[in-house]
């Protein structure tokens, strides 16, 4: 072996070494990260009791205004670091959760519900963001139970439903999952940027069309 | 192999594989850094109905100033970061998403709308930049999902031969320079524009300070 092929077998070493490190790093966080999610978002009455008990005004608006930002952006963190789902080659060679995409596209579709309709004040858009919560956790944490963490463990039948559960052991499925999760986003980011544009930013469609109105 | 010799390898290994980590690093970034960029610039709506049910006029500016200093901060450094895409070094050696500038170039574009036109009260200007910021998450989203991150997919190996900068370095510098010439005519306008914005403001604060200095003109007594 000469210095040079050394050299190269440290370069490759480091990098695929190092970017397996970050997308492992990334995988242990994204369950703590669903967690707080679910955590904020089911303890909204427990927020809205507390500010009833306020007696500034001042407070009430802060404590609101932290519970809002700290939420949603969990949720947009949440989407961020789920986006190794998506590449093929990561998924193929990383032990990561088989339905980990299509949990992505449920935590961005709750954001798409958040940008077009108003799930704080409006009971069916909390419900369905509910809803999205619970199936886009469903879809995390049951393959990352029983199949990346439990995978070591499981024995006969289970072994297969575990291996199966797991995206480098089901390459096939994990990267057509993949495809069906990006075309999702595609769609979904498609609809949010048309809305934007026929809102204009603005709060709501009405209105922008109210503002034109007026001027 | 010397001691020495090997010493020299872990060291050349080190340095090299340093650097490449850091440049593949970024590479890894920039997706997150570009979704964060769309979803705080679509969220826009969503921050307005928030903003509107605070009780208070601090807790509303609080709120706005935190969503626009971290929307701007992010598409800035996002940009900063795309600046790999015009390294030529990088751009032939490493598999970067081959319209990777022109995203870049597009990011630009709407930071340029965001800086001369009023995006946040201009419903035209902020149309603008969506469609630019769009374009370019397409621009990268498309080559870094279907072609970098998808080398192992034999039945993506033609889309993944056109869009890596690395396996068609020709188109890929192409792209690189144009890109670059459009990145510098926008800069050099915007430096333009600044400079004229500020001579302006300057000249009109000068006459309004010699204006206080000179003493009115005496009024004669009848």
């Amino acid at each position: 072996m000469s210095v040079q092929d050394l050299t190269n077998a440290i370069i490759s070493g480091i990098n695929a070494g190092g970017e397996q490190f970050l997308e492992g790093t990334l995988a242990a966080a994204l369950p703590v990260i669903w967690l707080a999610i679910l955590g904020l978002h089911l303890g909204r009455p427990y927020i809205l009791d507390m500010i009833d008990r306020f007696t500034l005004r001042l407070g009430a608006d802060l404590l609101w205004l932290v519970y809002i930002a700290l939420r949603d952006l969990l949720i947009v963190s949440g989407v961020v670091m789920s986006f190794m789902f998506f590449f093929p080659d990561v998924v193929t060679t990383d032990q990561l959760p088989l339905t980990g995409a299509l949990a992505a596209a449920a935590l961005f579709g709750v954001l798409l519900v958040k940008l077009m309709g108003d799930p704080d004040h409006d009971l069916n858009d909390f419900r369905l963001v509910t809803v999205l919560l619970a199936v886009g956790a469903a879809l995390y944490f049951i393959p990352y139970v029983v199949g990346v963490q439990g995978n070591a463990i499981a024995a006969g039948a289970m072994a297969n439903i575990s291996n199966f559960l797991v995206t480098s052991s089901n390459p096939n499925w994990a990267v057509g999952i993949g495809y069906v999760a990006t075309a999702l986003f595609a769609i979904m980011g498609a609809v949010a940027a048309v809305y934007v544009v026929r809102t204009g930013g603005r709060a709501e469609i009405q209105e922008s069309a109210s503002t034109r109105k007026g001027a | 192999m010397k001691p020495d010799d090997i010493a020299n390898a872990i060291t050349q290994a080190l340095i090299q594989g340093g650097s490449q980590w850091m440049i593949s690093t970024i590479v890894a970034f920039l997706p997150a850094l570009w979704t964060m960029t769309l979803m705080l610039h679509l969220g826009r709506p969503y921050v307005l109905r928030t903003l509107r049910r605070c009780g208070l006029r601090l807790g509303a500016d609080v709120w706005w100033m935190s969503y626009l200093l971290m929307r701007d901060a992010v598409l800035l450094i996002t940009f900063a970061l795309s600046w790999i895409f015009f390294s030529p070094n990088i751009v032939a050696n490493a598999a970067l998403p081959i319209t990777g500038p022109l995203a870049a170039l597009c990011l630009l574009i709407a930071l340029a709308v965001k800086l001369s036109r009023r995006v946040d009260d201009d419903v035209t200007a902020y149309r603008v930049a969506t469609v630019f910021l769009v374009l370019g998450a397409t621009l990268y989203y498309g080559p870094q999902v279907f072609a970098i991150e998808a080398a192992s997919q034999t039945y993506l190996s033609g889309f993944g031969q056109i869009f890596t900068s690395n396996s068609d370095v020709g188109v890929a510098l192409a792209i690189m320079w144009v890109s670059l010439v459009g990145v510098a005519i926008i800069a050099g306008w915007l430096f333009v524009r600044v400079s004229i914005n500020a001579n302006r403001t300057m000249q009109r604060r000068h006459a309004a300070s010699q204006a206080r200095r000179t003493p009115p003109e005496a009024v004669p007594v009848p």
